[in-house]
């Protein structure tokens, strides 16, 4: 197993904090070769995840956001015919016209495949994509090959890539793509966890702060008729924001005044409708 | 190894697969999992593919690995449960009312609801007193209402509901969810449902348009002229209702089932509701019809190009579409007659249509089917229907 020796080295990068339960799934996703599949709430940290594993294994990370008109062969690899039919005109540039190959660049997935390393494929957002693309893709995935079609060559995987694939739980993904990944999905953390979480993103930060920001964010994550909640990434702009702030105390917080809601609450109905409830916060 | 755990999570209605499950014994060979708590989080990601399940697979997890009881279901659990059985029994009216101890005549004239209730009440009295082994409910020798207590079966009818393990008849739950279930046998109409896709030309220039090209490239005497075209995106919205209440569209569902497994992944957006008979002030986003309302007025926020597809067989009584207060359902009162409602959704939505799972020949006979067809474009349900149908929405 070329994957042995990187079974346990992953636990948890620099700004990442990791749960016990998610390494382990991890490791054994990464020990069985398989795709694994994220969903969660959005800022629950999917795609930091990838970005703390290749960090922490000091893979390079290739990184495929999904869109919803993309085609396969897109991220496999794209047949820059219309640069070939320049360079037969003109015959200014370097490239052998001749030679197809020379015009073809990989995709991001071509990418992962042909890398000298061993690198960290992330699959962002897959369920924006259509469902043939989906199990088009892991096909793919699985026999670690794929064609160019323009000059009939196979690429196969050089390293098999450890895959992420993040879901926002849009659509349903099918039952076969589902049947080829482990699963796993991650909760929205809980206190404790928020707070070891905004340590490792200000390693100085004051324990009332701490605490009182992290109340209210808790409390106003609670406020109802909200279409977006505030998550991890607006909460640690909303500290930020705290800390530059010169007039800012933390009595204020404690009092219910809480400024910069608009880092918090990014539509403005939300806005709206937490800062008519903040009169009733008592933190 | 652990091959009962996996028949217990196919039992409670996880969908496992051999494959996943043989990953498992993988992982297990390769010495991945050391204790329960790895084989917990292990066993989960490999099998569980929905955080919808993991509730049950805790469930399951801690009844397999400590012995806790499979917790029995609750009241709502159990009326659709109720609910379940009593379509089976239906089917043999003389027994059901030898059950219940009233004669035929008198269970004809129960109303369904009625029916429902009186026979929940038989199966509570049933559930509680049943421990002494006294039967309310029975047929030779089994015992068919009973909660055995540990086993994920708890409740099961013997010999009438098949041996169909009762949680898991109560997680069938009728129309829970269509889109995620059922199975797509009838591809036909998957083909029938990619015609709707609507292909209208808009975003950027940025495809090449190899014909004009090579044309326009030749009239230039071999000067190259590249042509570019808009790209195609696929623009279609689409709104559908279907009627998943009530006796006369049951067998139907199967039909619809596959319909929304299809459309799920054929539109740019599409939203589900469902109503019963015929639609009035709401419209619900869950299939129970009792939790997320959607009124009807706020449809105007919608896009007006948005296709609204209605699905049900518009067989009810006459009053129920015209009389103000038609609705069968007592809460449902707005003074504005359903034949309104359909009225106001039109407008809304020039491009409506109505679906039938009806075939044409039959709709004669039925008055309420003729006054919506006022109001609506009506198709049936089949294959040349649809094409109908789709032909209709794309003029």
């Amino acid at each position: 197993m070329p994957t042995e020796n990187s079974l346990t080295s992953f636990s948890g990068a620099s700004k990442y904090v990791l749960d016990e339960e998610l390494a382990k799934i991890v490791n054994i996703s990464m020990a069985l070769e398989m795709p694994l599949l994220l969903k969660g709430e959005p800022g629950t940290g999917k795609t930091m995840l990838a970005h703390a594993i290749a960090e922490t294994l000091q893979m390079e990370l290739i990184v495929l956001n999904v869109k919803s008109s993309m085609k396969l062969v897109d991220a496999l690899y794209q047949y820059d015919a219309l640069t070939r039919l320049n360079d037969s005109r003109f015959g200014d540039s370097r490239r052998d016209v001749s030679n197809i190959e020379d015009y073809i660049q990989m995709g991001k997935i071509g990418k992962s495949f042909v890398s000298e390393e061993r690198t960290v494929l992330l699959l962002d957002e897959i369920d924006k994509a259509d469902t043939d693309f989906q199990d088009d893709m892991l096909d793919v995935l699985d026999q670690m090959e794929f064609d160019i079609i323009e000059i009939d060559k196979i690429v196969s995987a050089k390293h098999r890539p450890v895959i992420i694939i993040t879901s926002n739980a849009k659509k349903d993904l099918s039952d076969p793509f589902l049947g080829r990944c482990n699963f796993h999905h991650i909760a929205f953390p809980e206190p404790d966890m928020m707070r070891r979480i905004i340590r490792t993103h200000f390693s100085d930060i004051g324990k009332d702060l701490l605490d009182s920001a992290v109340k209210t964010f808790y409390r106003l994550r609670e406020v109802g008729g909200i279409e977006k909640r505030p998550a991890t990434r607006e909460l640690i702009n909303w500290i930020r924001a705290l800390r530059v702030d010169p007039d800012f105390r933390i009595k204020n917080l404690i009092k219910g005044n809480i400024p910069y809601l608009g880092i918090l609450f990014k539509k403005s109905p939300d806005y709206l409708v937490a800062q008519n409830n903040i009169a009733r916060l008592r933190i | 190894m652990f091959v009962d755990f996996f028949y217990t999570l196919k039992n409670v209605g996880i969908q496992v697969s051999p494959t996943s499950f043989l990953r498992l014994q993988q992982a297990l060979c390769m010495g991945l999992i050391n204790s329960v708590n790895d084989f917990y989080t292990a066993a989960r990601s490999i099998l569980v593919k929905s955080e919808k399940y993991f509730d049950f697979y805790d469930q399951v997890f801690a009844y397999h690995f400590e012995g806790v009881e499979i917790t029995e279901p609750d009241a709502f659990e159990l009326s659709e449960v109720a609910r379940c059985l009593l379509d089976e029994w239906l089917k043999e009216p003389q027994e059901l009312a030898r059950f219940l101890g009233l004669n035929e005549a008198d269970l004809a004239r129960l109303n369904p609801d009625e029916l429902l209730d009186y026979f929940l009440e038989r199966l509570k009295e049933q559930t509680e007193a049943h421990h002494g082994g006294n039967k309310w409910i029975g047929t030779g020798g089994t015992s068919p209402v009973g909660h055995s207590g540990y086993h994920p079966g708890g409740m099961r009818v013997g010999g009438v509901s098949r041996n169909k393990s009762a949680v898991k008849v109560a997680l069938d739950r009728r129309y829970r969810d269509y889109s995620q279930q059922g199975r797509l046998t009838q591809s036909q109409m998957g083909e029938a449902l990619k015609r709707l896709r609507n292909m209208v030309p808009v975003g950027p220039k940025n495809q090449v348009n190899i014909n004009e090209t090579i044309y326009q490239t030749m009239k230039n005497a071999g000067e190259i002229e590249i042509v570019f075209d808009r790209s195609l995106k696929n623009r279609l919205k689409v709104i559908l209702a279907v009627d998943n209440g009530g006796w006369s569209m049951d067998p139907y569902i199967e039909m619809v089932q596959t319909l929304f497994n299809y459309s799920r992944a054929q539109f740019k957006e599409i939203r589900t509701f469902f109503f019963h008979n015929t639609i009035y002030d709401n419209l619900w986003e869950d299939p129970q019809r009792l939790y997320r309302p959607y009124a009807v007025n706020d449809l105007v926020r919608f896009d007006p190009e948005t296709r609204f597809i209605i699905v049900g067989d518009a067989s009810m009584a006459p009053f129920e579409i015209m009389a103000t207060d038609g609705s069968i359902h007592i809460e449902e009162r707005s003074g504005i007659p359903s034949y309104e409602r359909l009225q106001f959704i039109t407008k809304t939505f020039p491009y409506s249509i109505w679906l039938n799972p009806k075939l044409v020949d039959e709709w004669p006979y039925t008055r309420t089917i003729n006054i919506v067809r006022e109001v609506l474009p009506m198709f049936e349900l089949t294959l040349d229907g649809l094409e109908m149908a789709v032909t209709h929405m794309m003029q």
